[in-house]
């Protein structure tokens, strides 16, 4: 695991939304190579009476406690959007740099972790951890028709409390009146939003009359795009990401947004990390 | 408007509407200009594209197939075109009242400005002619169409001097006028007739011949002026000018200064030697047509829209 993929690791076990275990040393409620031994030290009350080191209070005469490492174990969750307006892009396809994120997330998984992947409906989880759980959400076959809000409801409903969720798309389904829904997913989950970047922010490519294809549908429009046209576009593609961040932001998610450049680049810079 | 052959309005009537379809089945088609987008709706309320434009740029298409298909139908339009055979005799007073200085330089000044505005308004291939009268009617320029002429003739219209013939000038004109045709005679005078035949008299026999008199009253009365070298008053008979005019099936005007002058001149020679006619306005329908449906195509291919 690189250096960028443990930074990403700790900024989510240091997430709001992470349950803690009360007390120093106290066991992990995950299995694995825990019990690590860290050090000893002076008993505080409070203390887990099963971690006193008797050999070391004999020696010393007062009560040592033996302070252990938390094993800590991640369930790690995606939901990726893979409808059809996630196949635009000016020299690639959004979804390609949504899928280099999601690998990205995935990458950060170790021995313990948990790796979910949601599409749809469907909730894509095998009794397995670590990496070959990683690799098995990173190649689900995703479904065509998966609704982004149904997404979400199933992640609400099913997944462990203290989850770290990642969700990329281009929202274009989700508006104020979702806030509350956003609001009781970030209530049980770490939850992280990757908005995809409109590929034409900066300007559309073309001018005149331009024939558009809509991509999630059959509609064709020849639109007449002039000087003010463009300009009220770019001012309309800012107001919306601005508004979705805010959207997201409230709900108490954290966002980032997803660069068709560079969808790994796009996840950690949503973490602060670079 | 008239056409001459109306059936072909209804094959311009199919044309537009053939047009109309073949233009929708084009937007259709595959171009190079072409964009998938993530959502059609959130684009469309983004840009809030004009829609005038397209519906501005069809109209333009339709309009052209509509007068071509109208130059087809022969179209005849009613309009005001040189009259046929137009002819004009400017008679300038040239008696010793035109010397008089209440029309700025003096009233022979005055006219002679007053019949160069009225050569320059006319309608081009109106012939024109001009007497001028004093004691006597005399011809200065026989009529022509060569407006050079008339504008050297204009500078050889003798200075004020004598009495005033009106009636004289206006039989002289009515001799220099063809006998048939669309015929005026303009006549520019400050004073009363004292000499020759009776105005009215000759007026009436114009008006038998459909030669309307238009009479211009030049000059200022009861303004003191008095006739230079004499002591007779500047005055106009505005009565007897009223009635040559009427008589003759035309209209008087009274002008006090050299601009109001040369504007009823003016006026005159524009609506005078103009007249209304059916025209076949078969090439300008086509020539406007192809013009409009080229222009359309330049500014659509600018825009990236053919049609």
């Amino acid at each position: 695991m690189n250096a960028r993929a443990n930074a990403l690791r700790n900024a989510l076990l240091s997430g709001k939304r992470r349950p803690r275990n009360p007390g120093v040393g106290s066991p992990a409620s995950y299995r694995g190579d825990g019990y690590e031994f860290a050090e000893l030290r002076a008993y505080l009350p409070g203390d887990d009476p099963r971690r006193l080191d008797w050999a070391a209070t004999a020696r010393v005469g007062a009560l040592q406690t033996r302070v252990i490492l938390e094993d800590v174990a991640l369930t790690l969750a995606a939901v990726l959007d893979h409808s059809k307006s996630m196949y635009v892009g000016r020299r690639r396809p959004l979804l390609d740099a949504a899928r280099e994120a999601m690998l990205a997330w995935y990458h950060i998984a170790q021995s313990d972790d948990r790796c979910i992947r949601i599409s749809g409906s469907r909730i894509v989880s095998a009794p397995l951890r670590g990496t070959r759980s990683a690799n098995l959400c990173a190649n689900v076959r995703p479904l065509e028709d998966a609704n982004m809000l149904e997404s979400l409801g199933v992640a609400h409903a099913g997944l462990q409390r203290g989850s770290a969720l990642l969700v990329i798309s281009d929202f274009f389904e989700i508006s104020a009146a979702h806030a509350g829904l956003l609001a009781k997913v970030a209530s049980r989950y770490d939850c992280t939003a990757l908005i995809a970047r409109d590929p034409w922010r900066s300007d559309l490519p073309l001018q005149g009359f331009v024939r558009f294809k809509d991509a999630e549908s059959p509609e064709v429009r020849r639109i007449f795009l002039g000087k003010r046209e463009r300009r009220r576009y770019i001012e309309s593609v800012r107001e919306r990401e601005e508004t979705l961040h805010a959207l997201f932001s409230t709900s108490g998610w954290r966002t980032g947004c997803l660069e068709e450049s560079d969808g790994a680049v796009s996840l950690l810079q949503t973490f602060g990390l670079r | 408007m008239t056409f001459s052959n109306p059936p072909f309005l209804i094959v311009a009537l199919l044309s537009c509407a053939a047009f109309y379809l073949a233009f929708l089945l084009l937007e259709k088609r595959k171009t190079g200009q072409e964009i998938t987008y993530s959502n059609l709706p959130f684009l469309v309320a983004a840009a809030r594209p004009r829609a005038y434009t397209r519906n501005a740029i069809l109209a333009a298409w339709l309009l052209g197939v509509v007068l071509l298909g109208a130059a087809l139908a022969g179209p005849r339009v009613n309009a005001a075109v040189p009259a046929k055979d137009a002819a004009a005799i400017i008679c300038v007073d040239t008696s010793g009242s035109m010397a008089a200085l209440d029309v700025a330089p003096n009233r022979s000044q005055a006219a002679k400005d007053a019949a160069r505005a009225f050569v320059a308004a006319t309608a081009a291939g109106t012939k024109i002619g001009i007497v001028a009268f004093s004691s006597s009617a005399s011809v200065v320029q026989p009529r022509t169409a060569d407006r050079d002429m008339v504008r050297d003739g204009v500078e050889r219209i003798p200075e004020p001097n004598g009495a005033t013939a009106i009636g004289d000038a206006l039989a002289l004109a009515g001799q220099q006028l063809p006998a048939h045709g669309h015929r005026l005679i303009v006549l520019i005078t400050d004073g009363v007739n004292n000499r020759g035949v009776d105005p009215l008299e000759v007026a009436k026999s114009l008006g038998r011949q459909h030669v309307p008199v238009y009479t211009i009253g030049i000059g200022t009365n009861d303004s003191g002026q008095l006739i230079p070298g004499t002591n007779e008053p500047a005055n106009i008979d505005e009565d007897a000018l009223r009635a040559v005019a009427d008589t003759a099936g035309g209209t008087y005007a009274r002008v006090a200064d050299a601009g109001q002058l040369r504007a009823a001149l003016a006026h005159l020679g524009a609506s005078t030697t103009l007249e209304r006619r059916k025209i076949d306005a078969k090439f300008p329908f086509a020539v406007g047509g192809a013009t409009v449906m080229v222009l359309t195509f330049l500014v659509g291919f600018g825009m990236g829209k053919i049609p």
